[in-house]
């Protein structure tokens, strides 16, 4: 620490301005540049590949149940890949945001774009994007290996777009579920609050509303994990799942289920950014 | 320039500035001075758009901060050491501020070198020192090379070296014509670095001058002087105008004459003398007593006072 220069040449007039296009970029080299997020995707990634190909293994090894395999059969492991693996999901996107308060960074960053609310945004795409894009790549590199392996038992018809439509709708679940972390971190600003939020929502809250009490029962397909898994099935499936529920509970089609995690997600982004905006930094 | 108009920040029932109005003028470096609390780093705070005032305005060059389609390159603040996320080296941390107003790679490596990070510039700045944060703050506040700078305690946490580098940098930005606005409680600090000071206490504003008029609003000046014959020499003295402290044995310390003529009544009254010296107030000294009352936290147990042993006005003025 013991280089003293002379102070800033005078420098020539560049063009320099904010926009959402450099923020965008700014919050590229952020999400980059922090370890969690080479961690986190790593962890994804594996633990999605992995539990399809091992998932499948394990129903062609259950052995034939009553009949051939059915979508069920075939998609049944991505559904369990996409619950385990958003986790590190979840938790990176939480951290995106809330790391920024714990460490003070927030306040740099406001400084630099001090209308507050295209950082979020900025923030928000970057994620999606990139959360969106890994998704994508993780289900279609474990259903690669699932065909190499077991495409005898477990046929994946890629021409049919209900198989497609919960492929794609598994990703898309996954991305939404930790855009919901990322903007309940912006509203709690707490890594710990939000994280514990959205798997307690995902992972306990389904259980609880397993109570046979009516009010419970009624609200339970409105359950962000339950109404957006919706988008993760064929049609088929979805129907099939309305007969497991008690009689009188509203049945959500895939995208009206899709939709209502959407709603959440709206609903906390709105009140982060109302906080973000009325708040001192 | 900066100004400020009516400026006020409550808190529920407690008001951290009241009201305060000033000026920050270019090419100069102005000092913002205040004891811990007085609402220094609540006004930059304002001043960036971080804090919204309760009440009144504060503009830069014009205009709110908020308001600026190129921030960065209009105000450069360092506002709190370590505003940096933990995790990120310093260089990445750079970047990424950079990029929100496309300000080039050549640009941070040039902030780095300057402020003399290039060492540790690829290291994560969780493991930093509170110097090297700080500097690291100011290399942040000077990427967009802006027209105006807000410095909250800059020199806090540096090595004397980074003192003086800090010192020269203000000067330097201020001679180019720029805006400087530096705040810290250290008053030798603001001594020598600042040419216009706005003193703070409380949330009010209590003196806002060219350092020399402050320090000497704040003083008055005494002649020490020594002689065998205190006491008759006390007694040549009295004057109503003049008031004569003995501090010990053949040691007077008057006020309200000047050396002159205390050496002439001691001549006439054919005294002898060992010591006349005239005394000038310091930054410190006109900071006690322009921040006397008020203070927000103040330690009430009794210090023995010594005689100051600080910057007399002439060291100042240097």
């Amino acid at each position: 620490m013991s280089t003293v220069t002379a102070p800033a040449p005078a420098r020539p007039a560049t063009k320099t301005s904010l926009s959402f296009a450099h923020l965008l970029r700014s919050e590229w080299i952020k999400f980059w540049t922090v370890r969690s997020a080479a961690w986190s995707l790593s962890i994804f990634f594996v633990v999605t590949v992995a539990l399809i190909a091992l998932m499948s293994l394990a129903v062609v090894s259950s052995g034939p149940n009553d009949g051939p395999p059915g979508p069920d059969d075939v998609l049944a492991p991505y559904t369990v890949a996409a619950q385990l693996g958003q986790v590190a999901l979840v938790v990176l996107a939480a951290l995106a945001i809330t790391g920024e308060y714990t460490t003070g960074m927030i306040r740099s960053s406001l400084t630099a774009a001090p209308r507050r609310t295209p950082v979020i945004w900025a923030k928000f795409i970057v994620l999606a994007v990139v959360f969106f894009v890994v998704a994508i790549v993780a289900n279609a590199l474990g259903a690669l290996l699932q065909q190499l392996f077991f495409s005898d038992d477990l046929p994946l018809d890629l021409g049919d777009p209900q198989i497609l439509r919960a492929l794609f709708g598994t990703a898309l679940y996954t991305t939404t579920i930790a855009l919901l972390s990322f903007a309940l971190g912006a509203l709690v600003r707490h890594s710990a609050a939000a994280i514990a939020t959205v798997l307690g929502a995902l992972l306990v809250l389904p259980l609880l509303f397993q109570i046979p009490w009516k009010p419970l029962q009624e609200m339970q397909p409105f359950l962000p994990g339950i109404a957006g898994s919706n988008i993760t099935q064929t049609d088929a499936q979805v129907e099939a799942g309305w007969e497991t529920f008690p009689p009188g509970v509203a049945h959500l089609t895939a995208w009206e289920g899709y939709a209502v995690l959407a709603a959440y997600l709206v609903v906390v982004l709105v009140a982060a950014l109302v906080r973000l905006k009325k708040s001192d930094a | 320039m900066i100004e400020a108009q009516g400026l006020t920040k409550r808190y529920g029932a407690k008001t951290a500035v009241d009201g305060i109005s000033f000026t920050v003028q270019p090419g100069k470096v102005t000092g913002f001075l205040g004891p811990n609390g007085a609402g220094k780093s609540t006004t930059m705070r304002m001043i960036m758009g971080l804090d919204k005032p309760s009440a009144g305005s504060v503009t830069v060059n014009g205009a709110p901060y908020a308001s600026f389609r190129s921030p960065l390159t209009e105000v450069g603040a360092l506002l709190e050491a370590k505003a940096v996320h933990t995790g990120r080296s310093a260089r990445n941390h750079l970047r990424a501020l950079a990029a929100t107003h496309a300000i080039s790679d050549k640009r941070v490596d040039e902030v780095i070198e300057m402020t003399g990070l290039t060492a540790v510039a690829k290291r994560r700045v969780g493991g930093f020192s509170l110097g090297m944060g700080q500097r690291l703050g100011i290399a942040s506040a000077l990427l967009g090379d802006p027209r105006t700078l807000i410095l909250d305690e800059p020199v806090n946490g540096l090595d004397p070296e980074g003192v003086l580098w800090v010192r020269n940098l203000v000067k330097y930005l201020a001679s180019e014509g720029r805006t400087v606005f530096l705040s810290s409680h250290l008053m030798t600090e603001m001594a020598l670095t600042a040419d216009h000071l706005i003193v703070i206490g409380r949330g009010h504003i209590i003196a806002d001058g060219p350092v020399d008029e402050i320090i000497a609003r704040g003083t008055k000046s005494t002649v020490r002087v020594r002689s065998p014959h205190a006491d008759q020499l006390a007694a040549a003295l009295v004057r109503p105008e003049v008031t004569v402290t003995t501090k010990e044995a053949g040691l007077l310390e008057v006020f309200g004459a000047t050396a002159e003529q205390i050496g002439d009544a001691a001549a006439a009254a054919r005294l002898t003398l060992h010591e006349l010296t005239p005394i000038s107030g310091s930054l410190e000294e006109a900071y006690m007593t322009l921040t006397a009352d008020e203070v927000e936290y103040r330690s009430d147990s009794p210090i023995p006072t010594t005689e100051p042993a600080t910057l007399t006005k002439t060291e100042v003025a240097r």
